[in-house]
């Protein structure tokens, strides 16, 4: 992808406003799916997005199921309405990427080997996107996970970097997306300081690439205060300061 | 093909006992009448990017319909119409029962039921959408994910088209040197009417409106039925058991009733009278 | 009063440093112990671990649950336990050890759609859930409202020693069945107790974790505020009483009732 236009101002100011280093605004609410084990709703700038986790429950059919550990099953899928240009309900080249992208950021943090012969199914269902969808989804799908009970070693947080103007920025919209030079979503687990999920789309310098990488990360840390916040807010509610008094 | 098949969900007999005593005493497990709805909240605009949209949560039943509006052939037949498709997903989200694939056959009949209900009652006035008569017509995408599963998705989903179609904004279309260009100007989707779903299912003796899943699971038989203010437009029975005649005309009575409350509401909220 | 601290927390939050030893929902990693789950963080003498606020319920031996019958085969109904796995009821278990297809009736004994209460005889890594109903008390539950609840908030819904069901059947007059599972049964003289005591409950679900969950429950019952040192009687097998070593979240309730009474 080579820039065609200017997507940075003489302000610093990019299409949507942001300086380089701002994060969208990024709201996470907890259990929005009565049915569901665990879910959580995104909005991360525009992006629209749902996550619901069912598990452990039994594997069908039975012979997929593993004997020593837990079968993890993740599905990226757009709604019609959620693009510019209506998408076509069935599963396309890129949603079956994303999902399996997807799985193997989350895997690494789940405890499957707490839940042999069974399954956790996550769905992660866009509703309206605005680039860095995936970023959105794995964030709210381990929330989802977190809110199901699933064992976890720690959450994933993730976000994305990309080269627009020749400038390296933390996470980029729908236009710097089509347009920009580059761009490298990351999936991060905060506490484990390790990354599950990386890929670069354009043409980074070795300076760039880890400029992106850096940039990428501080976004996920960003990111999980939010999660952070949304998950002791549904179980807590006010009172997320427990006293910590030896009694 | 389309075979016989076991309901997902088994009802507990001590819930069945409950549910039989209650309807005895003309109430349900969750305390309404027989023609009582659940509540019922509509919300528009809810997808910005989509020409039109609507969140419905009828009770825990919760679907988004997207508009999204194209240009490209007319249907055969109706060359000079445009075209209007509503196509419905159950998501695996919505239930522990749901496996994600392609619509079954309940999904299917889902997504053509309220289809009908929209077409029949001619609530979007086609003729006014035809770009070159016979060659580019307005193609208008109803798109319907349930994204919570609770009983009644036929009337969830029916309200969210309804109130998307009502909402929404057409993206005006001009031809310019044999080409179609969106001038990037909107304007109001033509409506001459407001279709409105009523269903109901048969348990034993008791005709009871807007089933939960639980209800669903014991129906003996369900029926679905759109009105406009000036009569009946659509009707699908469903499911593998019968109605009686004088419980069919009784339905259609309380479909028309309940629908026109329904309608008020979507007056109300999206400021289009039918 | 031995010394524990206690903390709210999230999947991968680290509890403490030092060599504590892990004892449930928790992982060492280096020196340090982390929570795997929501919930509450307890660091006492004997070690750290997490009361879980959310989670599927996943059977253990012994367990007492409540479970529907969902289908049979000609050895052994298969019975939902709203867990992860189907559970199986062997036929062997209800008939004896002579028991012939052709002579006893699995559906005319447990039907689809059933509610049993049995206990869990055999569970591990390699099986589903095996079930036995040969206990006083077990078999088929002829009556009664049926609801479901997290598994986490079954501990504070039977309280110390009982003590919360107790108070909820005797200010309702009804009879809980709480299975392990998350699943109960109410039944009761009359309609009204039998909703109050739902309601009640489903009160304790939603706030299991909050202090002066008690009062707020009196309150709902309309019991008069009693002394504090009336002890109850010990909860009997069949309700499925909590296992002593565990620490529930209705210890901590307690502990802080007491911290305000000072």
């Amino acid at each position: 992808m080579t820039q065609t236009r200017n997507l940075i101002d003489e302000n610093g100011k990019r299409t949507d406003g942001r300086t380089i280093d701002e994060l969208r605004e990024v709201k996470i609410t907890v259990g929005t799916v009565k049915n569901a084990d665990g879910s959580a709703f995104i909005e991360f700038g525009k992006n629209k997005i749902l996550a619901a986790v069912y598990g452990p429950r039994e594997v069908h059919p039975k012979h997929m199921a593993l004997p020593d550990r837990c079968v993890l099953r993740c599905r990226y899928h757009m709604s019609p309405f959620s693009t510019d240009t209506r998408k076509n309900p069935a599963p396309s080249r890129r949603e079956v990427e994303i999902s399996k992208v997807m799985r193997e950021a989350l895997e690494p943090a789940l405890m499957l080997e707490d839940y042999p012969r069974a399954a956790i199914d996550v769905y992660v269902e866009v509703l309206q996107s605005d680039g860095g969808s995936r970023c959105a989804g794995i964030t709210a799908a381990s929330v989802a996970l977190a809110d199901a009970g699933i064992n976890m070693r720690d959450l994933v947080a993730a976000c994305a970097a990309g080269k627009v103007d020749e400038k390296i920025v933390l996470d980029i919209n729908d236009t710097e997306d089509k347009e920009g030079g580059a761009d490298m979503p990351i999936a991060y687990l905060p506490r484990l300081d390790q990354v599950t999920l990386l890929q670069l789309d354009g043409r980074l310098s070795p300076e760039q690439f880890n400029e992106c990488i850096d940039k990428a990360i501080a976004g996920c840390k960003m990111v999980y205060e939010v999660q952070k916040q949304a998950l002791m807010h549904k179980y807590f509610g006010n009172e997320t300061e427990m006293k910590e008094e030896a009694q | 093909m389309s075979s016989s098949k076991r309901s997902p969900i088994i009802v507990e007999h001590l819930r069945k006992q409950q549910m039989w005593d209650a309807l005895s005493r003309g109430k349900r497990l969750d305390g309404r009448d027989f023609g009582e709805q659940r509540p019922l909240e509509i919300e528009i605009d809810v997808i910005k990017k989509a020409n039109g949209s609507a969140r419905v949560k009828l009770g825990d039943s919760e679907v988004i319909a997207g508009i999204k509006v194209e240009t490209g052939e007319p249907f055969e037949g109706l060359e000079n119409k445009g075209a209007l498709i509503v196509t419905a997903e159950v998501l695996p989200t919505a239930s522990p029962h749901v496996e994600p694939g392609p619509p079954d056959e309940e999904v299917v009949e889902l997504a053509r039921v309220v289809d009908r209900g929209v077409r029949e009652s001619e609530m979007v006035d086609l003729d006014q959408l035809a770009l070159v008569p016979g060659k580019i017509v307005y193609t208008i995408f109803v798109d319907c994910s349930v994204l919570n599963a609770d009983g009644n998705l036929f009337d969830a989903t029916s309200y969210a088209t309804v109130a998307a179609l009502l909402s929404a904004k057409l993206p005006i279309f001009e031809m310019q040197d044999g080409k179609v260009v969106d001038t990037g100007q909107t304007k109001d989707m033509p409506i001459t009417t407001i279709p409105v779903s009523i269903t109901a299912i048969r348990i034993g003796d008791s005709v009871l409106l807007d089933p939960t899943a639980e209800e669903e699971a014991c129906m003996d038989a369900r029926i679905t039925i759109d009105t406009t203010p000036e009569g009946f437009c659509a009707v699908q029975k469903g499911f593998a058991g019968s109605f009686t005649i004088d419980q069919l005309k009784k339905a259609g009575e309380t479909a028309r009733i309940k629908g026109e409350e329904v309608r008020a509401k979507l007056r109300e909220l999206t400021g289009k009278n039918g | 009063m031995h010394d524990v601290k206690r903390r709210y927390v999230i999947p991968g939050d680290k509890i403490v440093e030092g060599n504590f030893r892990p004892l449930m929902n928790v992982i060492k990693a280096g020196n340090s112990i982390i929570a795997t789950r929501i919930g509450i963080a307890e660091t006492g003498r004997d070690g750290v671990k997490v009361i879980p606020l959310s989670g599927v319920y996943i059977p253990r031996v012994n367990d007492l649950v409540i479970g529907k019958v969902v289908d049979h085969s000609s050895l052994s109904w298969e019975v939902d336990i709203n867990s992860c796995f189907s559970a199986h009821l062997p036929a062997q278990d209800v008939f004896g050890r002579d028991f012939s297809p052709a002579r006893d009736d699995m559906g005319r004994h447990f039907a689809i759609g059933d509610m049993i209460t049995a206990r869990i005889m055999a569970f591990d890594r390699t099986r589903d859930p095996m079930l036995t109903v040969q206990d006083r008390d077990l078999g088929k539950i002829p009556r009664g409202e049926a609801l479901k609840i997290s598994a986490t908030r079954v501990p504070r819904l039977i309280g110390k020693r009982g003590s919360m069901i107790q108070m909820i059947e005797q200010a309702t007059q009804t009879r809980v069945l709480i299975g392990q599972n998350g699943v109960v049964v109410v039944t009761g003289r009359t309609p009204e107790g039998i909703k109050l005591a739902v309601r009640a409950i489903r009160m304790v679900e939603e706030e299991a974790h909050t202090a002066n969950l008690t009062q707020r429950i009196k309150v709902l019952l309309g019991i008069p505020d009693t002394p504090p040192q009336q002890q109850e009687a010990p909860r009997d097998a069949v309700s499925g009483a909590s296992k002593p070593e565990e620490s529930t979240i209705d210890e901590v309730e307690e502990e802080l009732e007491v911290e305000e009474e000072k």
